[in-house]
């Protein structure tokens, strides 16, 4: 891994990297400049090369006493003005859910990375995406989210810098939903020149020319500009329903369902901008194959082999994003279909929305569960060709 | 009626409505802190050269902590139950130029907050925690805290508490906080020149009030303030057997040691002129 | 759309043998000097030694989807245990580099071509146990030589260890290496 003397960041070009040191390097290119952790497998290699890089650009790392004042870190640091991360694995994921419902609330924009282990309890140390549902339900109250499903690499370099990007344009928590197989493999990574690495940071009141006695909080703007501590805008950050200048009395379910419904909306309104998909073979298909994550490789690898040996008109989808939902661009997408096949590694959790989304647009749903380890070629394609022999 | 000089530091009105008066209850000490705190940041203010813009208050939840909702004229946050001290900690790593001053609880920064508590002590992370000491749960109805003493009856405790309680002074130390005080409410010049004196101390300066909740005590506020006068002693009269029982109150330490953004920069400082390109 | 050609290597044994660096150097030298596509996957129990490990290299011109090996072309073991574990997913013809001090009994060794190289015996040699992986890269390299530069392979092992072992790996590499090249006849 090489970095420029100048100031340590990853030269352009090719590198060969684990997955958990392009995600490091990823947010260091995007501008994380604190990063808090704890211990735990399989995302330890992630805090270790941020411990490790952090310094080498002027930041600085800690490792925190446990995972929720790993996830605290981040909110402090990002009022502060600063870009923060930190990477767990399943059980520490569920105890950050407190934050992310907080970070939610007063919208500050946070990356948590999540490197899935089977569960439930301790579970195992290998490879899992049991947490999907979590990443959208797993903090308390309502509030949407948005959360991201890596398959390569390149993938933990770019997403997480668009973790970022998104965090800071929606001024919102976002979760980069990795799996132990995709933290732990190398594989090539190619870093852009710096210059071709969009970049994007929070709309503050300065930037909007609002002075700090007309400036609300929340308010201005379905996301609102955010003031950073330190420059005399005399920001209170508030969990507690509020009035869009801040105040947290004067409580009427108008003002609580305006301040709440925002924030869903927020999201939920501008999935088309946020949320991502990859698509092939689409055109003329029978039947569709949606996979995302670490499971993407192993689909594509069945499609292939299904279609080339078998001539089975299957499409295949990648979501990128799992949340918000892409389910208008899934069903803008697909033709009418027969079988849709799910492969997850749980017993089958995103199948949920995908069938909700194409419940008028396919016969019927498959899910292909594997739990603890990758699927292989052959576990998809016995079960597709088991279901449509 | 001239306006308490203190007001400037507070955000009396918005666009929303009014904000003041705050939500504690009548007699309460909280009210009493704030005004301590604002005396101790304006001194410093106008003696040290420091802007209302370079201070941030961070509070967990309770009573305590509903001093950083939308009151103050300050940058602030008002988070989580027990995570002020790691909200804090991050604030300070991302600009170590801040003046951090956190308003606490007891429930808030020794029970659900105690491993932030004591883990901030120990790194010398350099803010000013202010805890504020009525010995229960107020906010939720007057439950046992950790530091209730022994055979009060609480909501939670209500045949007596069977637990002894902690001192808090004696937790801070023995983690490593730099600079440790207890005052009390019915002490304010002290109070104010503790406080004064902990947002100058570099590193963590741990400041316990002890505070009158005279609501769930079921005591007035004036015989609470008496109490809370006659149940303390001072320190170097502590230890005597006339003052035996009482709760010494004092400096029980102030100790120079690197903070933990000092050790940190030197690592940084090292890296930045390493040249070497490979890892 | 036409499938492009992978190779799939496979080296397992258990921890504190190395195996992980192995796969490491070599996806490292596939892909950075290279210019090919690899993908390096490991698996291993919780302890830090002992318990089993596997490093697998899956290596293309083309995209690699599916990571991990579906049928090893080459397989390396380091341990009965491995070899047992392992020995089902390597192809029929596949290479089979065992270590004969290690491992006393193959199954069905007529399905593969059968390679033993006495790898920590080898090591003794160079002076250190600790060489034996690097012993095992030179043997392995012998094998792959169409696939990568010798020299590619040997300026990775260079970057990748520490510098005052630097020319003990040079060594250890040789001897592996030449062993395979002076006792077997190697078929392409």
């Amino acid at each position: 891994m090489s970095r420029n003397p100048a100031d340590h960041l990853l030269t352009p070009g090719v590198h060969y990297l684990q997955g958990a040191q392009a995600c490091a390097e990823g947010a260091i290119l995007a501008g994380c400049r604190v990063y808090a952790g704890y211990p735990i497998t399989p995302a330890t290699e992630i805090m270790e090369h941020a411990a490790h890089r952090l310094p080498q650009v002027g930041g600085r790392f800690i490792q925190m006493e446990d995972e929720i004042s790993s996830a605290s870190v981040l909110l402090g640091a990002s009022w502060a003005g600063v870009k923060a991360m930190t990477a767990t694995s399943s059980p520490g994921f569920s105890l950050m859910q407190e934050v992310i419902s907080f970070a939610i609330m007063t919208e500050t924009p946070l990356v948590i990375v999540d490197v899935q282990r089977p569960g439930p309890g301790q579970g195992y140390i290998t490879t899992s995406q049991e947490d999907v549902m979590q990443a959208r339900w797993g903090h308390h109250g309502e509030g949407s989210i948005i959360a991201l499903s890596p398959a390569s690499v390149q993938d933990m370099f770019d997403f997480t810098v668009e973790a970022f990007n998104l965090a800071e344009r929606w001024r919102t928590p976002v979760l980069l939903m990795a799996e132990e197989t995709v933290a732990h493999m190398r594989e090539r990574l190619v870093v852009p020149p710096l210059a071709d690495i969009r970049i994007v940071n929070r709309i503050t009141p300065q930037d909007l020319g609002i002075a700090p006695e007309s400036y609300l909080p929340y308010g201005h703007a379905q996301v609102p500009p955010m003031a950073i501590w330190g420059q005399g805008y005399a920001i209170n950050h508030v969990s507690l329903v509020h009035h869009a200048d801040g105040n947290v009395t004067r409580y009427s379910p108008k003002v609580h369902f305006e301040n709440v419904a925002r924030i869903h909306h927020k999201i939920e309104d501008n999935v088309d901008e946020i949320a991502r998909l990859d698509a092939r073979w689409l055109e003329g298909c029978r039947h569709l194959l949606i996979c995302y994550g670490s499971v993407a490789r192993t689909g594509i690898e069945a499609a292939l082999e299904a279609r080339e040996q078998r001539n089975i008109p299957l499409g295949f989808i990648r979501l990128k994003t799992l949340w918000p939902f892409p389910e208008s661009q899934l069903r803008a997408r697909v033709p009418d279909l027969d079988t849709v096949f799910v492969p997850e590694m749980n017993l089958g959790m995103m199948k949920h929305p995908i069938t909700e989304a194409l419940r008028d647009r396919c016969r019927r749903v498959v899910s292909i569960p594997s739990l603890g380890g990758l699927h292989s070629p052959e576990l998809i394609l016995s079960r597709i060709y088991e279901e449509l022999a | 009626m001239k306006k308490h000089p203190m007001l400037k530091y507070l955000k009396e009105e918005g666009p929303a409505g009014p904000r003041l008066p705050l939500i504690m209850c009548p007699g309460c000490g909280v009210g009493q802190v704030l005004n301590y705190t604002l005396r101790a940041v304006d001194t410093v203010i106008h003696e040290d050269g420091l802007r209302p813009e370079d201070f941030v208050f961070i509070s967990g939840v309770g009573c305590s902590s509903r001093l950083a909702s939308h009151y103050l004229n300050f940058d602030s946050a008002w988070t989580l139950h027990g995570r002020a001290l790691a909200v804090a900690t991050g604030a300070l790593l991302a600009n170590p130029k801040l003046k951090i001053i956190v308003f606490t609880g007891d429930g808030d920064a020794a029970a659900i907050g105690g491993n932030h508590f004591i883990h901030t002590c120990r790194r010398n992370l350099d803010m000013t925690i202010l805890c504020i000491n009525n010995g229960l749960y107020g906010m939720t109805g007057g439950q046992v805290a950790p530091t209730t003493p022994l055979g009060q009856t609480t909501t939670t405790t209500p045949y007596g508490n069977v637990e002894d309680e902690f001192d808090l002074c004696r937790l801070a130390q023995t983690a490593g906080a730099t600079y440790v005080a207890r005052w009390s409410t019915a002490h304010p010049h002290q109070t104010i020149k503790t406080i004064t004196r902990g947002i100058r101390k570099k590193g963590t300066a741990f400041v316990e009030i002890l505070s009158q909740c005279p609501v769930h005590f079921k005591t007035a506020p004036a015989e609470m303030f008496r109490g809370l006068k006659k149940s303390t002693v001072p320190l170097k009269k502590a230890g005597r057997k006339e003052t035996q029982g009482r709760i010494p109150v004092g400096e029980f330490c102030d100790i120079d040691k690197p903070d933990w953004v000092a050790r940190y920069q030197k690592i940084i400082d090292r890296l930045g002129s390493d040249e070497s390109p490979h890892e | 759309m036409t499938r492009h050609p992978r190779f799939e290597i496979r080296i397992a044994g258990f921890g504190g043998q190395g195996v992980v660096t192995i796969g490491k150097i070599l996806g490292t030298a596939f892909s950075i000097h290279g210019g090919r596509n690899s993908v390096n996957t490991q698996s291993y129990g919780p302890e830090s030694r002992g318990g089993a490990c596997r490093s697998e290299v899956v290596v293309s011109d083309g995209e690699i989807n599916y990571p991990y090996v579906r049928k090893a072309d080459v397989l390396v073991a380091l341990s009965q245990l491995a070899l047992d574990t392992y020995v089902d997913d390597l192809k029929d013809g596949g290479i089979l580099v065992i270590d004969p001090q290690a491992i006393k009994s193959v199954p069905a060794p007529e399905r593969f071509r059968l390679y033993p190289v006495p790898t920590l015996a080898i090591a003794h040699e160079t002076g250190d146990v600790k060489y034996q992986n690097t012993v095992v890269l030179g043997a392995l390299y012998a094998f792959i030589a169409d696939l990568i530069r010798e020299s590619d392979l040997l300026e990775t092992l260079r970057e990748s260890v520490p510098p005052a072992t630097v020319d003990g790996n040079l060594a250890a590499f040789e001897k592996g290496k030449n062993f395979v090249r002076s006792t077997f006849v190697l078929e392409k």
